[in-house]
């Protein structure tokens, strides 16, 4: 009798452990391939203080971006006499990008200095898996300048090409945590019109950045290129710097803004990576700032009613 | 009939229900599962066919998980800050509910049963005790499940700042519903 009693009770228990395990046993058995999503938004936007960051558009989204760089806040041109730097414009930018597809965005600029205008496309080649079969993000940058100011000297713009600067650029990142994410980019700049014949035409740079969320919507950003001391020779008569640039980015819903501190006078990479004159330690570092704001520019064809939004 | 008999009967009978409940699950692992958020200014919609349930018949064991990444939504950027902001799918990258039937339900015959099922919905690493209503139908040893209900994003720590409040609604409603077919 005492032998089935306890038969039964350590049989119950068996059956009654096997029900509390099964069903979530056969979920994990079922989701042991799972599915490789993509690792995204390494960045909140396509650019990071003065870099570009791997991320592109989204499609069919247009994105208005406002940037400004003000004067030096130390040094012979700052202090009280200039607001540290808030009464100069050392560049204006004024620039449209286009997501064509989630992985094609077209772009184009114009800034103050030297009324460059600037036309781009920004291909996304890879992107980094929650399943590690990918571990980076890589997308491709090519950048046209043209110069339309009034040439400085007779001998400037000589021939019309001497006007445009090419630059090719590999952006490749990983998002190492939900707060963390880094970013390296090496890059090529062909221009013709450089002030030092010993100055080469083709430049090479490496870039640095980097983003710490504090926050889920306002995060710390820098980045660095190195550019001198690369193909760039160290005794030009005019000396040059190696961009650093740090912000603090707050995104809220469709606007991004960002704060930032540079020493770089001017906003577009044809221009700031090879005409950085201000330093950091010499009082030539100032505040600018970035309006960023998406606007979705056709609705979606999709015929899923399940995923229909609609703004009222 | 004395007690030895008794429980003899009642340990072959649990014998037998092991084993033919051992035969008995079902499995799916592309159920539809989407998400409703309703205000005067915006809908949001938003869907996965990547669900995954498990229903063990022995037990009355039911087990829905999402990886909240698949969802898809209409504009990409509300998708990306979805997942960043909102549901955090970096740190918590599954949805799931897991129950019991609180209704008997014979899987062996054709047949309509509106049920209930009472376990634990765990959304943003927040679990809820849930009563959750449904629908399972059952024809040719295939089982169809359906149910609809309203998550409030308070309950499991999702925070909507101010500035969104009207585009966001409170309570959000969701939708499963698939076919399992049972593990052979």
């Amino acid at each position: 009798m005492n032998k089935i009693k306890y038969l039964l009770i350590s049989f119950s228990f068996f059956t009654l452990h096997a029900q509390a395990q099964e069903a979530d046993s056969l979920l994990k058995a079922l989701d042991s391939g799972g599915v490789a999503t993509t690792v995204d938004a390494a960045f909140k936007s396509t650019h990071v203080v003065l870099s570009h960051s791997s991320e592109t558009q989204k499609k069919h989204d247009l994105d208005l971006r406002i940037r400004h760089h003000f004067g030096d806040i130390g040094g012979r041109f700052g202090s009280a006499h200039t607001l540290y730097g808030l009464d100069v414009a050392s560049d204006l930018f004024i620039g449209l990008d286009y997501g064509v597809s989630d992985r094609f965005t077209v772009a184009v600029g114009r800034s103050k200095q030297d009324e460059l205008y600037n036309f781009s496309g920004k291909y996304r080649l890879l992107r980094q898996k929650t399943n590690e079969s990918m571990p980076i993000n890589m997308t491709l940058f090519g950048q046209m300048g043209w110069v339309a100011r009034e040439p400085l000297s007779d001998s400037e713009f000589a021939k019309y090409s001497n006007r445009f600067s090419y630059f090719f650029q590999s952006i490749i990142s990983r998002k190492l945590s939900s707060r963390l994410s880094l970013q390296v980019m090496p890059a090529l700049l062909m221009r013709r019109a450089q002030e030092d014949t010993r100055d080469p035409e083709n430049l090479f740079s490496v870039g640095f950045a980097g983003r710490m969320k504090i926050t889920k919507r306002l995060s710390f950003i820098a980045d660095y290129t190195v550019v001198n001391g690369l193909s760039r020779p160290k005794n030009l008569t005019q000396a040059y710097y190696n961009p650093l640039g740090v912000g603090l980015e707050i995104e809220t819903g469709g606007h991004i803004f960002s704060l930032n501190f540079m020493n770089s006078e001017y906003i577009v990479e044809n221009n700031f990576i090879p005409n950085t004159r201000k330093s950091w330690s010499k009082g030539g570092v100032r505040f600018g700032f970035t309006i960023s704001r998406n606007f979705t520019l056709f609705k979606s064809k999709n015929e899923d009613p399940d995923k229909k939004s609609k703004i009222y | 009939m004395n007690s030895k008999t008794k429980i003899l009967r009642l340990l072959v009978a649990l014998l037998l229900l092991n084993l033919s409940a051992n035969a008995q699950n079902f499995l799916s692992k592309n159920l539809r599962i989407g998400l409703f958020s309703s205000t005067p200014l915006e809908d949001i919609r938003a869907v996965s066919d990547n669900g995954s349930a498990a229903l063990v018949v022995k037990t009355r064991e039911i087990a829905i998980q999402l990886n909240v990444k698949t969802l898809e939504f209409d504009r990409k950027l509300m998708q990306e800050h979805f997942n960043e902001n909102y549901i955090e799918s970096d740190k918590y990258p599954y949805a799931k509910f897991k129950g019991v039937l609180d209704q008997p339900v014979d899987f062996s015959k054709d047949g309509d049963y509106a049920v209930t099922v009472t376990g634990v919905l765990s959304v943003h690493g927040v679990d809820k005790k849930r009563t959750i209503p449904g629908k399972v139908t059952i024809s040719n040893g295939v089982v169809q499940i359906s149910t609809e209900f309203k998550v409030a994003c308070v309950d499991h720590d999702i925070k909507i700042p101010k500035l969104v409040f009207t585009k966001i609604a409170e309570f959000i409603t969701i939708k499963a519903a698939g076919k399992l077919n049972p593990l052979k």
